[in-house]
């Protein structure tokens, strides 16, 4: 459960993040939807332990991350979060089975491979980063996120780099893994497609959310437009 | 896991650097250590001198060396420690946001001190290489043939030592940098200082635009203005040193310190000019773009650290016209036969010409490869 309460941020005197409140259950998945600049990547580092709210409270699986330190705040992200960005940011020298290892030894899981075959880059262990695709890529920053067996997702634009075809693929693979596994999970998008696919969308607008709306019927990536 | 061993490798300016330290620390200090207990044998008045003033130049100089160049390895290596967080602070970003420890990260680093390792062994192997030649050019004349002996602690001191040191240094320096917020590191922000003051920004329109940029460049890279400097220092001070030296003592050991500087003087300047031009690429691209002569846009880069080269040489002539008096009329006291040591004005000017000659080349040759940048293929490198 992550509930957030009245957080604040700003940067350089600017307001990004203007009380916002909001509440997610354990294995739901919300999607965070505004314009650039609306301040949802803010809000999704703030979540996540990335950075430190000015003001408010966040309390994410019973931790209430304004206590902690920068050691506390890494050991938290250690463990419960996974995160997926827009930019891959693979390891270059390192192949898909030592980036994917990368997040799997922070939780001790030895069993890392198989979330490999399950994002389909089973044949591509051995390839480095600089020989797959976008898409492919994309994939094994996702195996790399869910390795670690994180309790909660945070996704920030993670098709935003990619065609609509291999944009829908990678959407689609989060999707089953989500269904599967039943993490939590929060995607920071543009897309107001996207958010068709969400239980839960929270839409913001300079600094605050503006509405919070639950879907009745999710569409999957296929049935969204792009 | 996170530095790969070719990464580690790359610091090549830091293997030659050390690999010069430890080539002329191991028989300095070899000779040192098997000439030392003879003393105790001369009684000969002349010898005594000319054997204290032996035993004082080995020690003098492997200490100057040892300490200059040591310093000079351990500044290079946190640069390059640096620049590799700064290229790859998105990377590291990511690795700290999901949970790894600074400190783990930063053991990642151990790779670095690689370079420093394999440095010091070939230097230390090439020391030992040259020992008898060495050992043959200093032999002092009454005291007889010295052989040289293996000691296995200068061996420990001179490479494994210095390793273990630098490896700690490069975690340590790494476990520092770090400490920068996730964040800052995933979106590769640096810590630009803007002026805020009206006067500066006055001041800063009355000078044309080219001028200004050329001096962001040199305020922005404080590190690199100090390696430019010090490349020239080495070009002037060794090479004036090394051809002043004649007199003072054998051929070899001149060209020994000609060599040496001439390799410092060839890393420093590759080093920070080729780090100089990377952090510009963009600059020099978008230039190019808009229109700006390629003279306009070397000028950019390199304008501001002319002044400083000619700083860097004139403090290596000071240098090693003061090192050579120093070891002259302190180190060489008591010795009755060394001759009187003046400036050298004929050697200064040669110099002069040959640094002015070797670094306009240098400028020139990087020029094209400043010059080659394309706007498409530096904005679409992520």
């Amino acid at each position: 459960m992550i509930i957030a309460k009245n957080v604040c941020k700003s940067y350089n005197g600017t307001q990004v993040l203007k009380d916002v409140s909001l509440e997610i259950a354990d294995g739901e998945f919300a999607v965070i939807l505004g314009a650039s600049g609306s301040g949802k990547s803010t809000l999704l580092s703030v979540l996540s332990g990335l950075e430190k709210a000015d003001s408010g409270s966040i309390c994410c699986n019973g931790t209430q991350l304004e206590t902690l330190d920068d050691d506390g705040l890494t050991a938290f992200r250690k463990r419960e979060v996974g995160f997926i960005f827009q930019q891959y940011y693979l390891l270059p020298h390192l192949n898909v089975d030592n980036n994917v290892k990368l997040g799997a030894s922070l939780a001790g899981n030895k069993a890392y491979r198989q979330i490999i075959e399950a994002v389909g880059l089973k044949d591509k262990l051995k390839s480095s980063p600089a020989a797959l695709s976008g898409g492919e890529q994309q994939r094994v920053c996702i195996a790399r996120a869910l390795a670690k067996n994180p309790n909660v997702l945070y996704l920030d634009e993670p098709t935003g780099a990619l065609d609509e075809a291999t944009g829908r693929e990678v959407l689609d693979y989060i999707l089953k893994l989500q269904h599967e596994k039943g993490f939590t999970m929060i995607m920071v998008t543009h897309n107001v497609n996207i958010a068709d696919t969400a239980e839960t969308v929270i839409k913001m607008n300079s600094g605050k959310i503006t509405e919070i709306y639950k879907n009745s019927a999710r569409k999957n990536a296929y049935e969204i437009g792009w | 896991m996170v530095v790969s061993i070719k990464d580690g490798l790359k610091l090549i300016g830091v293997t030659i650097i050390c690999f010069c330290a430890v080539y002329v620390c191991t028989f300095m200090l070899n000779y040192y250590i098997d000439v030392k207990p003879l003393g105790a044998d001369i009684t000969d008045e002349r010898l005594s001198a000319l054997y204290s003033a032996q035993i004082a130049m080995a020690k003098f100089t492997s200490i100057i060396t040892g300490s200059v160049l040591g310093v000079i390895a351990a500044v290079m290596l946190v640069f390059y420690v640096k620049l590799y967080i700064d290229g790859r602070a998105r990377q590291l970003g990511i690795i700290k946001a999901m949970g790894y420890s600074r400190i783990k990260i930063a053991l990642g680093f151990w790779v670095f001190g690689l370079s420093v390792f394999i440095g010091c062994a070939l230097g230390f192997a090439a020391g030992w290489a040259s020992m008898d030649m060495i050992y043959g050019s200093m032999t002092i004349d009454g005291v007889g043939v010295i052989s040289p002996s293996f000691h296995a602690w200068l061996m420990f001191a001179l490479v494994f030592a210095p390793a273990a040191v630098f490896t700690a240094l490069a975690c340590g320096y790494a476990c520092f940098a770090l400490r920068r917020p996730v964040m800052q590191l995933i979106r590769g922000a640096s810590k630009v200082r803007i002026s805020q003051s009206g006067k500066d920004e006055k001041s800063e329109k009355d000078r044309k635009f080219l001028t200004e940029m050329s001096l962001k460049t040199l305020g922005s890279k404080k590190l690199l203005v100090f390696f430019v400097a010090f490349s020239c220092f080495c070009f002037s001070a060794m090479v004036q040193m090394g051809l002043s030296m004649e007199d003072l003592t054998s051929d070899t050991m001149g060209y020994m310190i000609l060599a040496i500087g001439l390799i410092l003087a060839a890393v420093t300047t590759v080093m920070s000019v080729t780090s100089l031009i990377n952090s510009n690429a963009k600059n020099i691209a978008l230039m190019k773009a808009f229109g700006y002569t390629k003279t306009q846009r070397t000028l950019s880069v390199f304008g501001g650290f002319i002044p400083f080269a000619f700083v860097g040489f004139a403090v290596g002539t000071g240098y090693q016209y003061g090192l050579l008096k120093i070891m002259v009329n302190v180190v060489f006291a008591d010795v009755a036969e060394v001759p009187d040591y003046n400036f050298n004005v004929p050697v200064f000017f040669i110099t002069l010409a040959a640094f002015v000659v070797c670094y306009a080349a240098a400028a020139a040759a990087y020029s094209v490869v400043l010059n080659s940048f394309s706007v498409k293929k530096i904005m679409t490198e992520n």
